[in-house]
């Protein structure tokens, strides 16, 4: 029979959130002690279904991770995914309205050597990943090492001890509810378990690393700034993949965010990357401290597709999957921290560290997260490993590693860089972001403070349809459990959101969750979200709470 | 008691994308498809959970397929199964549902001594069919190599005294069943609340050792290719969907151009008529060196190329063809074809006999007075491959009191009708129709059988083709005589069927059978105009059955009264789940309905999906789709229905069909002329209010 004996409900080291630095974590952990039980814990269905980025990465920390821990990985079926396509041809170009277009690469080249802050838009010598395709290789990788991978298991909260100063476990999230909040007959009860150490790695805003942030009282010396990432994979013909070339970067900066009226409007810009197989990923990225309440990503990257600069290359394409995500864009003042008596910090609490995209580890002049990601899944791991006998001193051992990591080094070049640009706008603080150093440090208000009445100004009037762009991203749900997108107060949607912002959650909900129903602001169909979480950092009146669905929900991405 | 549940790893067909299949090939790339739990597999064991609550025992659960199906058995005991078994042997592989069911019931055997300590009091619990065979044969034919009654299309069961009643889907309405004795087969229609797998369990259920078992640890009698009955000739990508599939935005203008559509009729593909009628190879006008007639247009061509070099050898009678003229004829070809071809082309020319002898039956399925729609279909198609093959068209009649049944038959087509006549045929039960109609098969040796794919036909016929031992292919949609010559197969009957979720075609023919049987989905052949004046030979057989054949008892049977018009409505609207419950139902539906019949002064009747039935929104009679009634008419509305397979086969032949539901992913909307995503709740009385304008 089961488990009477043993109990499975504790293990040595519990890493919350299956993507690239929750396992570069749990590879490191195995691969420095195989004796340590090291268990993954992801919301999704499988690894690498909520996996999202550009990508191109940055190839070092994820080479030394293998090269480390896994000399044989090439070996590993899944391997040649990981470095296949190296950059050769990379370019930024700036988009006008309509056709024309300004090849901006040698101004980058320029910069690159001057040690400007955009240079580190220079992508030579990274290569173009799927992090989908990444993130199942890690798990198999992982695997291999002996890390246990559960997956369908979301995680609702930590649990933790105010005395110790320490997290003793999570509490996972109820399954079988219905839509009323009644047990039905299948229902099982969100278990506790129980860890020595805990390694969170969710990904951008994080539900339990915000609930670990309170509870344990961690703060950001900055808000957490996001953007919000649209991607595409586009499979095009034989003659248009040559044309656009097979190892291409491709950058555009101006259009459509930036309008012909409005000027430089919203922070971002558009991405078009060789793929393979014929496929080129397609995406723009949209800092969500847009003012504009009609705005939404989606539209921009189909504007962006209009244009000639990238219409040339997808004309006639089909799109054959589609997602989103944020990205937390806040940098260095925005990674919390627990202060100590003595003006120390640590990126934790006691045995209980934030690792990756929940951290909020993203360079913001090279716009890349994923090396991060890994170098501080890996330190963390390392870090984990050799506290096993002293659990509370994790954090404080993590933080001091990471602080004198390549990770720290980029976060303190880039640590305002977009700061500035919310706070002075794209104009000014662009150039500003060159003499940061000499800038006192400031405070920037959140991203849904930003929203304001302002209509964007689009090009041409332009319908697209959410439900296809849902559809592609092959997202489901169990139609039968409660709401997980929780709208606090429909009086605020009613009496203020619909006259000021005209509920902008509807339009900038790219999975189309958001209804208007009898005069209601409904989330009326959750079993389309994508998890991008866009709406819970982004409703104008922080009035929508993004929680953990049953597990297995969510977006299944294959080559994100 | 103890229970095993028979589950089966299939590919997510909801997941096929462009990258996964190729249309224009037919090919799915099996790799690019994640794996799952069939789902009514996971029902099943959901099914054997609550079972076990109320009488305590031991979970098995029992997979044949490649190592990587542990993953199946690993999802059952992070659930609730204490004890799993893999059957994983390359010797198996490459089997057709026969030869899958035999080792799958040797497992069971090996179950009950190794695990059961040889108690007899178990179950077998599995899902009615498989998303990706979709035949629903493996667990009647697995009965039947256990010898133990099957319940089929079980979807819940009560506990009283002791003893287990199951309910069941019988064709138009519900029957209550209760076995005299343990072991049987249970097959699960629907099983709502799938268990969740918890952490705790799924840890235990990582470090558990799966039983992995081989051909020989089970020593099945029939397994592999080698045990199979039937080969599958081609696969191919389905015809194009004729559907629309159009948005709706503005109601006013979708109901101006359905009410238009309506008049015109709708896009449905019909019945197409075979394209050249068959002729044995004796009898073509330009001898028996005309091979116009193979399954595959590859062979044809192959056929004639060869057929010309052997006219320009001055060869024309088969009796000069030997193996000398190789060279020769090799010398005379324009393209390259292999040796070991060449050979077995010409080998195929001196092939001119049929491969097999004997009458195209039809096995009649009846209700009350009435032959069954299906029956009178396959009736035609008989009649249509008994004149290919120059012989008659016979019909198999189990039941009590047949009255003028028989004469019905004939005056659709039957030649001769075997007639079975006994008080144990009183009441459909699997064991005695079995036992009776394979008797009459063995005393007159028909060369094709002809079967309904309806709840029915789709227990009992794999129950007689195993007894058989014989080739049987499920839910054809198409029956063809063609030849494969170069395998020394003349007249041999093809038998076309939609697999994986309806994403390919398979062209399957019969192998080391005796005879041909097959099922055929109701409404896609066409049934001839009755003919009273019709003549024919009525033969009664006569056969011995008891008690002891039946296997259960039928405690309760609740059929509909006086039936419903969705076989004869010129209109069906249908409600689902979406619609929440019974008096959401109501309301919607009459609403619709009477605005349909003022508007379009025509006949309109209301059909339920499984899952609507299921909630007591609507009677059993009134559910559409396989499990239910197969329509056809004009126009068809969805309202909250998601489009299940099952369903969406129920309503093929509809001429035009609307769908509205809320979720945008809904796949009936690609199976629709015009879909509408929304509420119904408000989109009903939109559509109402414009057919009233």
């Amino acid at each position: 029979m089961t488990n009477s004996q043993e109990n499975y409900n504790h293990v040595s080291v519990l890493i919350v959130g299956g993507g690239p630095a929750g396992l570069s974590a749990a590879i490191a952990l195995k691969g420095t002690n195989k004796d340590i039980d090291v268990v993954v814990l992801e919301k999704g269905n499988a690894i690498g279904s909520h996996n999202l980025s550009g990508a191109v990465i940055e190839a070092r920390p994820l080479k030394q991770l293998l090269d480390e821990f896994k000399p044989e990985w090439e070996k590993l079926p899944g391997a040649d995914a990981v470095f296949s396509r190296q950059v050769d041809k990379d370019d930024v170009s700036f988009l006008y309205g309509g056709k024309n277009c300004q090849d901006m690469t040698l101004l980058i080249k320029t910069a690159k050597k001057l040690k400007l802050a955009f240079g580190d838009m220079d992508n030579h010598g990274n290569h173009i990943v799927s992090i989908s395709e990444l993130t199942r290789f890690l798990g198999t990788v992982a695997t291999s090492l002996g890390v246990e991978i559960h997956t369908g298991f979301g995680v609702r909260e930590v649990v933790y001890d105010k005395e110790k100063k320490a997290v003793t476990g999570v509490y996972l999230v109820d399954q079988g509810l219905d839509k009323e909040g009644n047990r039905q007959p299948n229902f099982t009860s969100g278990e506790q378990i129980t860890a020595d150490i805990v390694i969170l790695a969710e990904g951008p805003c994080g539900l339990a690393t915000e609930d670990l942030v309170e509870k344990a009282g961690m703060v950001r010396a900055s808000n957490q700034l996001y953007s919000v990432g649209v991607k595409n994979i586009i499979k095009v013909s034989d003659d248009k993949y040559q044309s656009f070339g097979d190892n291409r970067v491709a950058h555009t900066l101006g259009f459509p965010l930036w309008g012909p009226v409005s000027g430089p409007a919203i922070f971002g810009g558009g991405f078009a990357y060789s793929n393979g197989k014929n496929q080129i990923a397609l995406g723009i990225i949209a800092a969500a401290d847009w003012k504009y309440c009609n705005f939404n990503p989606q539209r921009a990257l189909e504007d962006l597709k209009q244009h000639s600069f990238i219409s040339q290359y997808i004309d006639k394409g089909e799109v054959i999957e589609a997602g989103v995500k944020i990205i937390p864009e806040g940098g260095y003042y925005a990674i919390p921290r627990l202060k100590g008596l003595y003006g120390e910090s640590t990126i934790g609490c006691g045995n209980a560290i934030i690792v990756g995209d929940s951290a909020g580890f993203v360079n913001m002049r090279k716009i890349k997260g994923l090396h991060n990601a890994i170098e501080s899944g890996m330190i963390a791991g390392k870090s984990a490993a050799h506290c096993l006998e002293k659990p509370n001193k994790t954090a404080e051992v993590y933080t001091e590693q990471i602080d004198e990591s390549a990770v720290m080094t980029e976060m303190m070049q880039a640590k305002d860089f977009r700061a500035i640009v919310a706070k002075f706008g794209q104009a000014v603080g662009m150039p500003l972001t060159l003499v940061s150093k000499y800038l006192p440090t400031f405070q920037i208000e959140k991203d849904y403070q930003a929203m304001t009445g302002e209509k964007f100004q689009y090009e041409v009037d332009r319908a697209f349809d959410k439900a296809a762009f849902a559809a592609m991203t092959s997202t489901e749900h169990r139609e039968e459990q409660p709401s997980h997108l929780k709208i606090l107060d429909h009086n605020i949607c009613n009496d203020q959101c619909a006259d000021s912002f005209e509920r902008a959650c509807i339009t900038f909900c790219p999975a189309g969750v958001y209804e208007e129903i009898e005069n209601e602001t409904v989330a009326a169909n959750p079993s389309n979200c994508l998890h991008c979480k866009t709406c819970h950092i982004k409703c104008p009146f922080d009035n929508i709470r993004w929680v953990v669905p049953e597990g297995a929900g969510g977006p299944r991405y294959k080559q994100m | 008691m103890n229970y095993i549940v028979l589950v089966k790893q299939v590919p997510d067909v909801s997941q096929i994308t462009g990258n996964a299949f190729n249309p224009e090939t037919g090919n799915l790339n099996r790799g690019a498809l994640p794996s799952i739990i069939n789902k009514l597999d996971a029902d099943a064991l959901t099914f054997a959970e609550k079972m076990r609550q109320v009488s305590p025992g031991k979970i098995v659960c029992l997979t044949m397929g490649p190592p990587m199906a542990i993953d199946v058995l690993k999802y059952c005991l992070s659930r609730c199964s204490e004890d799993a078994v893999l059957l994983t042997d390359r010797a198996l592989g490459g089997a057709d549902t026969p030869s899958t069911a035999n080792p799958l019931a040797f497992a069971v055997r090996k179950i009950v001594r190794d695990m059961f300590n040889g108690s007899e009091d178990y179950v077998v619990i599995t899902g009615m069919q498989s998303v990706d065979g979709d035949t629903a044969q493996v667990p009647p034919q697995m009965a039947a190599e256990l010898k133990i009654p099957c319940v089929a299309y079980a979807t819940d069961f009560e506990y009283e005294n002791n003893s287990f009643i199951f309910n069941a889907i019988v064709s138009g309405g519900n029957q209550s069943i209760k076995p005299k004795q343990f072991p049987c087969v249970i097959t699960v229609a629907s099983f709502e609340h799938q268990l969740f797998p918890t952490f705790n369990r799924s840890r235990w259920a990582e470090r558990t050792d799966v039983n992995s078992w081989t051909a020989d640890d089970i020593k099945p009698t029939s397994f592999g290719f080698p045990g199979s009955r039937t080969k599958v000739t081609r696969v191919f990508p389905p015809p194009k969907s004729a559907r629309r599939y159009k948005h709706v935005g503005d109601i006013n203008a979708f109901i101006a151009e359905l009410v238009d559509d309506f008049k015109k009729g709708g896009t449905a593909s019909k019945y197409v008529p075979v394209e050249r009628e068959y002729v044995l190879p004796l009898n073509r006008p330009d001898g028996p060196l005309d091979r116009n007639y193979e399954a595959t247009n590859k062979d044809i061509e192959a056929f004639n190329e060869v057929r010309d070099a052997l006219i320009a050898l001055n060869i024309n009678d088969v009796e000069q063809i030997k193996e000398e003229i190789l060279d020769d004829v090799k010398k005379h070809l324009t393209s390259d074809i292999a040796d070991y071809k060449l050979k077995g082309i010409l080998n195929g020319f001196k092939v001119v006999e049929p491969t097999y002898s004997g009458d195209v039956w039809v096995i009649a399925e009846h209700e009350g007075e009435e032959i069954h729609d299906v029956t009178a279909e396959l009736l035609g198609k008989a009649t249509d491959l008994a004149k290919s093959l120059n012989v008659n068209v016979g019909c198999v009649l189990a039941g009590y009191n047949c009255g003028d049944l028989p004469k019905q038959l004939i005056s659709y087509g039957a030649d001769k009708v075997v007639v079975i006549d006994d008080k144990m045929l009183e009441e459909f039960k699997p064991g005695p129709y079995k036992k009776a109609i394979i008797e009459a098969i063995n005393e007159f040796k028909p060369q094709i059988v002809l079967s309904g794919a309806t709840p029915q036909g789709r227990v009992l016929t794999p129950m007689i083709a195993y007894g058989l031992d014989c080739g049987l292919t499920a839910d054809c949609t198409r029956l063809d005589i063609r030849d494969n010559s170069s395998l020394g197969e003349v007249g041999v009957l093809m038998q076309t069927r939609p697999a994986l979720g309806g994403n390919v075609m398979a062209t399957i023919c019969a192998k080391d059978s005796k005879l041909q049987m097959s099922t055929a989905r109701p409404g896609v052949m066409r049934k001839l105009e009755p003919d009273p004046e019709r003549e024919g030979e009525v033969i009664a057989f006569n056969t011995v059955l008891s008690e002891s054949d039946a296997g259960y008892d039928i405690t309760k049977t609740e059929l509909s009264e006086g039936g419903t018009k969705l076989t004869t409505a010129d209109i069906i609207v249908s409600g689902g789940r979406g619609l929440q419950n019974r008096g959401k139902y109501d309301s919607i539906l009459r609403e619709l309905v009477s605005g349909l019949e003022n508007k379009l002064e025509c006949e309109v009747e209301c059909g339920a999906s499984r899952a609507a039935v299921e909630h007591g929104f609507i009677g059993r009679p009134h559910q559409v789709g396989q499990t239910g009634t197969a329509v056809s008419p004009k126009l068809y509305i969805a309202i909250g229905i998601s489009g299940a397979i099952q369903h969406l086969i129920g309503i093929e032949n509809a001429e035009i069909i609307v769908s509205i539901n809320n979720d945008s992913k809904a796949p009936i909307f690609t199976h629709s002329d015009y879909y509408i995503v929304g509420n119904a709740e408000e989109i009903v009385p939109q559509i109402t209010k414009a057919l009233n304008m």
